[in-house]
């Protein structure tokens, strides 16, 4: 058991350092994903179809494909397209990508909850459709994807693993790493395993929470 | 240019459905249990139901076919790739379905509980003949919805060896250099393995349906 | 001040207006009654090109629309800009304080000034009553104080026509009077207005003039008064009887 707990806080270092990276990686996608999500939440319903087959394109291979396939065509695949990626730079477009394909139909869902009068009301106020979407629609149904979106993160959070096979040294790089050296492998992913939970079930039990404060509003 | 080289990612296919269906079944005999035990086992089997469910989707599911494969493979049980990635997504798709499970279970009306038990109807039968059908219709979408995102989830087999979609692309590309048209095609792969799937199950809820209304 | 000749809208198959005339002069008070069903909720909607027209002519001013004809945006604004639009579920905006349910499109369309704005709103809100309610959100109102908001929000824009979509209709009998205070001082004030309403005493004696619409058609029309005793077609006996003997 000591022999555990010692080896357990040999590894934990470098095993933080890796999470620390997984988490930036992380936090790096959805900050640019999720605004891309918007957007494409937008040009999905757009009139105009040089806007809106793009988009569903786009959105339908991110969704469609597998995340993990996703990363190996950005950073296997793209090079030889004369595009050639960090394995950083590789994880944080293919989990971008992925995010803004997932979140524009977690936000289309959110801005359509809005009730269509309200848009008419802005309409017959004269408001034009940008001003709208900005005063009427956005701060209505924003709010409602909140735990949707939240409960994302912790999954592209979980998902952030899958970088190890681009080799980008975050969390589960850093445990097969000491695994190969040590051969101690139970002991070294039950590490790894309480480490992402000890994110994800605090995270997953607060988002519980708020969807349920949030339907009690509706 | 000939585009056979890409013929092994096909034969891929045939793994990526058949670890998709095991652990689908896996999941879907541990989630009945797991839900069962959160509605009916007394608090102490809900409270561990609950926390089990926690757990097996706070970790990520390449960890646990790591600790699976090379962890309990390293000593305790020798275990196939396969076998330890269908158990793996197995228990991660245990979860989501016992919650699923539990959500059917509530929005079916207590008046159905009460009529089979005013009915004299044992046991059994109040279970089989009147919840499961409804649960099955209620269910299904979802349960189909997470199949398909199961399939992808499938990808991540690969990387402890099981020969299916990712893995001959990765193989392919490695052998030929072109890891371009090799992860497009089987990135394309998927989204193709998922139209029918959802195509099917839209055709079945329709018959579901139509059953019910009037 | 409108004119309105030839209005048809299909929905699909369906044909809901089947070629509406009408024409309304300035403070006038128009109220339009029928059957559910009858095409009167649309024939408002499509006055101010919330539905799009099928065909027919749309005059308000000096600005005319002409269904046949693809209507720009620029084109639709000009139109809309008189019009003044009160909805049966009152569509304020839920995330905003009344004072700002009133003020944002002052300042967004008319350009106004926020404290020139907010001075409109409070001026109107206590027209309509509700001075002490500006700095609430509209989920603290009840459906009447709602509905009057919705009015004031439509008069902070200058509107020269006010069109009402079955105001009361959501509301309680005692709180839909409150409503029809407030649009009956707004009469008297020489508002024009086209009232869709089920509310019988207010077409007989508010109105200066009652529509009454069964299959998309104007079956009957004529100072209220006469129009709601003596009603010439058979079709306008049966529903006046109907409502009137409840």
């Amino acid at each position: 058991m000591t022999g555990l707990l010692d080896f357990w806080n040999q590894s934990l270092p470098q095993l933080l350092t890796g999470f620390t990276l997984s988490l930036q990686v992380t936090g790096l996608s959805l900050a640019l994903g999720i605004p891309l999500g918007l957007v494409l939440a937008l040009t999905l319903q757009s009139a105009s179809r040089w806007l809106r087959w793009p988009s569903l394109v786009m959105v339908e291979i991110g969704r469609g494909a597998s995340i993990l396939v996703l990363l190996q065509f950005v950073y296997f695949g793209l090079p030889s397209a004369g595009l050639t990626l960090s394995s950083f730079a590789s994880a944080v477009a293919a989990f971008c990508w992925c995010t803004a394909a997932y979140t524009s139909e977690i936000i289309r869902a959110g801005l359509q909850s809005v009730h269509h009068g309200q848009s008419e009301a802005g309409e017959v106020l004269g408001l034009d459709p940008a001003e709208i979407l900005r005063f009427v629609i956005l701060p209505q149904g924003l709010p409602v994807c909140v735990p949707t979106l939240l409960g994302f993160s912790i999954l592209m959070l979980q998902a952030s693993s899958l970088a190890f096979v681009v080799a980008l040294p975050e969390l589960m790089s850093k445990a097969q790493l000491i695994g190969s050296n040590t051969f101690r492998y139970m002991p070294l992913f039950a590490l790894t395993a309480i480490l992402y939970a000890a994110v994800c079930i605090p995270a997953t039990i607060v988002v519980g929470r708020l969807e349920r404060r949030l339907s009690r509003h509706i | 240019m000939t585009a056979g080289f890409l013929a092994p990612i096909l034969g891929g296919v045939i793994w990526t459905l058949a670890l998709s269906a095991a652990a689908l079944a896996v999941g879907m005999v541990l989630g009945a249990l797991l839900c069962a035990m959160r509605v009916s086992g007394g608090a102490v089997l809900a409270a561990l139901a609950a926390m089990l469910i926690l757990i097996f989707r706070a970790v990520p599911p390449i960890v646990w076919l790591f600790l699976i494969y090379f962890g309990l493979g390293a000593g305790w049980l020798q275990i196939g790739a396969f076998e330890a990635a269908a158990l793996g997504l197995g228990l991660i798709t245990a979860a989501n379905l016992a919650e699923i499970f539990r959500g059917a279970l509530k929005a079916i009306h207590v008046g159905q509980w009460e009529a089979a038990q005013t009915l004299g109807l044992p046991q059994v039968s109040r279970l089989c003949d009147v919840i499961v059908p409804q649960m099955l219709r209620i269910t299904l979408p979802s349960i189909v919805s997470y199949a398909i995102g199961l399939i992808k989830d499938t990808a991540i087999a690969s990387t402890i060896g099981v020969p299916e979609i990712a893995f001959q692309a990765s193989n392919v590309s490695q052998a030929t250099f072109r890891g371009l048209e090799s992860f497009a095609f089987a990135g394309l792969l998927y989204i193709g393995l998922s139209i029918p799937i959802a195509m099917a199950s839209r055709r079945i809820d329709l018959r579901l349906r139509s059953k019910v209304a009037r | 001040m409108i004119e309105v000749s030839g209005l048809v809208k299909d929905f699909g198959a369906h044909r809901v207006l089947d070629g509406i005339d009408l024409s309304v002069q300035r403070g006038e008070v128009i109220a339009m009654i029928g059957p559910s069903g009858s095409g009167k909720s649309t024939c408002l909607r499509c006055l101010n090109l919330l539905e799009a027209p099928s065909a027919g002519l749309l005059r308000v001013g000096d600005v005319t629309i002409d269904a046949s004809r693809p209507v720009t945006r620029r084109q639709r604004l000009g139109f809309r800009r008189p019009l003044g639009m009160v909805f049966q579920s009152f569509n304020l905006f839920p995330h905003m304080t009344v004072l700002r349910n009133v003020s944002l499109a002052q300042e967004r369309v008319l350009k106004r000034s926020r404290r020139e704005a907010d001075e409109i709103s409070r001026q109107l809100l206590d027209r309509v009553g509700l001075g002490a309610k500006a700095d609430q959100h509209p989920s603290r109102c009840s459906g009447g104080q709602q509905q009057r908001i919705a009015i004031a929000r439509a008069l902070a824009l200058d509107p020269e026509v006010m069109l009402f979509d079955e105001p009361t209709s959501a509301l309680d009998p005692e709180l839909g009077l409150e409503v029809l205070n407030v649009m009956q001082e707004l009469a008297a004030g020489g508002m024009t207005m086209i009232v869709v309403t089920h509310e019988m005493h207010f077409a007989e004696s508010v109105s200066d003039r009652v529509l009454i619409m069964a299959d998309g058609r104007i079956i009957e029309q004529g100072p209220s008064a006469e129009v709601m005793r003596n009603p010439q077609t058979e079709r306008a006996q049966r529903f006046l009887s109907a409502v009137m003997n409840r």
